[in-house]
């Protein structure tokens, strides 16, 4: 990071017109955002916070993110750490295939999801097993393993690329297996990159609409996570509930953020 | 015994290319080599974190050259000491002896003992950021020993130290060797390390090893262009210096030379051919050693001419061509050898 030059002893017309857009942009985003929170009374907001509808949407939203968060956590460490190790054909092509779900919009990764568990023989199969995905709790966490797992396998993979690789062969010459090198000094040493993707890959799924919308619908009191409540409040004109979940939603984003901060340092992973 | 014959590897832009070389029980093998040779990859490939496109290792009879790391016995230390920085000295040193299945007091006795050894027997309890830098090469090189390894191998240890602290670890290197006997092989690309520390030594350039043998024959008798270019100091002789006044006379048999060190005892002194005048006669000048001799060897190299002068030692000089034929220097007659007491190089032995 190169040192930064102090702005506001003698603003020059550049610095002061910089700051000035900065600024403006700042108070922009704040009183938006603030307006939402704002724009109901409080007894009505609590009130609405408490509303069975609500608390069953964020028990909902809990659970399923959870769950989701827990399935990328397991299944990008060893994704991640297979694209900071090492070098096998088609490695580069593996990169963009992760990188896929971050680019596509998550509407159109839902109706794939959508096609891939409903209509096609590997669906008809988890049907027969009881496992039905569609338009079910289950598709949430589905829904929302599929589209967050890059960003995931993004932040552990930026964690594991930072350690030496000289810690894990010391290990090894140390009488440590490959596993074992990797529990004892990979894993401890990449604990807070893989805390900040947790962070970050829960609040995503917490917030996540467009997949989950198109493979688990939005059937009231039964795939309503947050954002669908809002969405189904929205349309039918019920702003205070619309808006209590947004509340909730704006909370979770704002502490996963500082927490994802802290963990990162504040060094850019996107 | 570490043989290896015929070793290669390639990585990225560095590359073994056919090694052989030979470790005797005990001995202290020096590999001597400018960067980017290769030489990280050999340690590395003989510790078994890579397996090798050719050659094979053999450690005591038993070919080692697809076993696994964790069975090699060979232990290896960093430069950068790759100490974990999520455990504390005490934690680092035990590390390996967890591994196994020893018993916690076991390690804990074992641990203290060769902290002691190394010095660091009180720093066992603390995390290894707040360490210096030559109590982390300590620590790294406690958590080799402690499970006594057949082969320590040690990448560059010394390299980056601060010139007081890295003479004094050279020291304790020695004497660390000499008290448990571990055969050591030592990457290096100073030759200081040489002269103070190796039985033998391998130069090593391009991957491949150039010429193996006592630190005094490779010295001396460069088996190639490279060995003495890279060595640069082709007049090493070996004496004993005593000091007077900050004035060293170094006694090396023939010749006694005169130069300013604080160094005693058994030394090597190294001059730079290009720091060796000649002219025809003795001459008076402020440079403190002057010998007179007969030239033995005229080598025409491109715009240069090595020159051998024996006076009691051969001394070699580089000279223009131009130079040799002013002073009309010619095999067989006599010539002088001048040098400053500055241009003398001492390394303890």
């Amino acid at each position: 990071m190169f040192p930064r030059r102090a702005a506001l002893p003698r603003p020059t017309p550049f610095k002061a017109f910089f700051l000035a857009v900065s600024f403006a942009l700042i108070a922009y985003m704040l009183v938006v955002i603030g307006g939402l929170v704002t724009y109901p009374p409080l007894p009505a907001l609590i009130e609405s916070l408490l509303s069975p509808e609500i608390l069953f949407a964020v028990e909902l939203s809990l659970v399923t993110s959870a769950v989701s968060t827990a399935f990328c956590v397991v299944a990008a460490v060893p994704v991640a750490y297979s694209l900071a190790r090492f070098s096998f054909p088609g490695r580069g092509i593996a990169n963009t295939i992760f990188n896929i779900p971050l680019a596509l919009p998550p509407l159109v990764a839902g109706v794939a999801l959508l096609i891939f568990y409903g209509p096609s023989t590997f669906g008809k199969m988890l049907s027969e097993w009881g496992l039905d995905v569609i338009y079910t709790p289950l598709g949430i966490i589905v829904a929302q393993f599929f589209v967050n797992l890059p960003y995931m396998v993004r932040v552990a993979r930026s964690g594991f690329e930072t350690i030496n690789p000289r810690y894990e062969h010391v290990a090894r010459t140390l009488g440590c297996t490959e596993w074992g090198a990797f529990r004892q000094v990979t894993l401890p040493l990449a604990k807070s990159g893989l805390i900040a993707g947790l962070v970050i890959t829960w609040s995503k799924s917490i917030g996540e609409f467009g997949a989950v919308l198109m493979l688990a619908g939005a059937t009231r009191m039964k795939t309503e996570t947050l954002p669908i409540a809002l969405f189904l409040n929205m349309s039918t004109g019920d702003l205070d509930l619309a808006v209590a979940a947004s509340v909730i939603l704006i909370a979770i984003s704002v502490v996963s953020l500082a927490v994802f901060e802290r963990y990162t340092g504040g060094r850019g992973v996107f | 015994m570490l043989r290896i014959a015929g070793l290669a590897k390639r990585l990225g832009d560095f590359a073994l290319d056919g090694v052989d070389m030979t470790v005797a029980d005990g001995e202290y093998f020096v590999v001597l080599g400018p960067t980017g040779a290769g030489k990280t990859i050999l340690l590395e490939t003989l510790a078994g974190i890579y397996s090798p496109d050719a050659g094979t290792i053999d450690l005591d009879g038993r070919d080692i050259t697809r076993t696994d790391p964790k069975n090699r016995g060979i232990g290896m230390v960093y430069q950068d000491y790759m100490l974990f920085p999520h455990l504390t000295v005490g934690e680092n040193i035990g590390f390996g002896l967890k591994q196994g299945k020893a018993d916690p007091a076991r390690i804990s006795e074992s641990v203290q003992e060769t902290a002691a050894l190394l010095g660091i027997g009180h720093l066992l309890e603390r995390t290894t950021g707040t360490l210096s830098g030559g109590e982390q090469q300590r620590a790294a090189i406690a958590r080799a020993l402690v499970l006594q390894p057949r082969v320590l191998l040690l990448d560059e240890p010394l390299s980056a130290l601060d010139t007081v602290t890295r003479e004094r670890l050279r020291r304790e290197l020695k004497a660390i060797h000499r008290a448990t006997g571990t055969t050591v092989v030592h990457i290096t690309h100073h030759f200081e390390d040489i002269f103070a520390l190796a039985d033998r030594v391998a130069v090593m350039q391009d991957g491949r090893i150039v010429q193996t043998g006592t630190p005094d024959e490779v010295f001396r008798r460069p088996a190639t262009e490279f060995v003495a270019a890279f060595t640069g100091m082709e007049n090493v002789y070996c004496g004993i210096s005593r000091v007077r006044d900050g004035e060293a006379a170094i006694d090396l048999g023939e010749i006694v030379v005169r130069t300013v060190t604080a160094i005693e005892g058994d030394v090597c002194v190294g001059i730079r051919p290009e720091e060796v005048i000649l002219s025809r006669r003795p001459f008076e000048s402020s440079a403190a050693n002057t010998f007179p001799g007969t030239v033995t060897e005229i080598r025409r190299n491109g715009m240069f001419s090595r020159v051998v002068v024996d006076a009691g030692l051969p001394f070699v000089a580089v000279l223009t061509r131009q130079s040799v034929a002013r002073l009309a220097l010619v095999e067989g007659e006599p010539a002088s050898v001048t040098f400053k007491a500055s241009a003398v190089h001492v390394f303890k032995r």
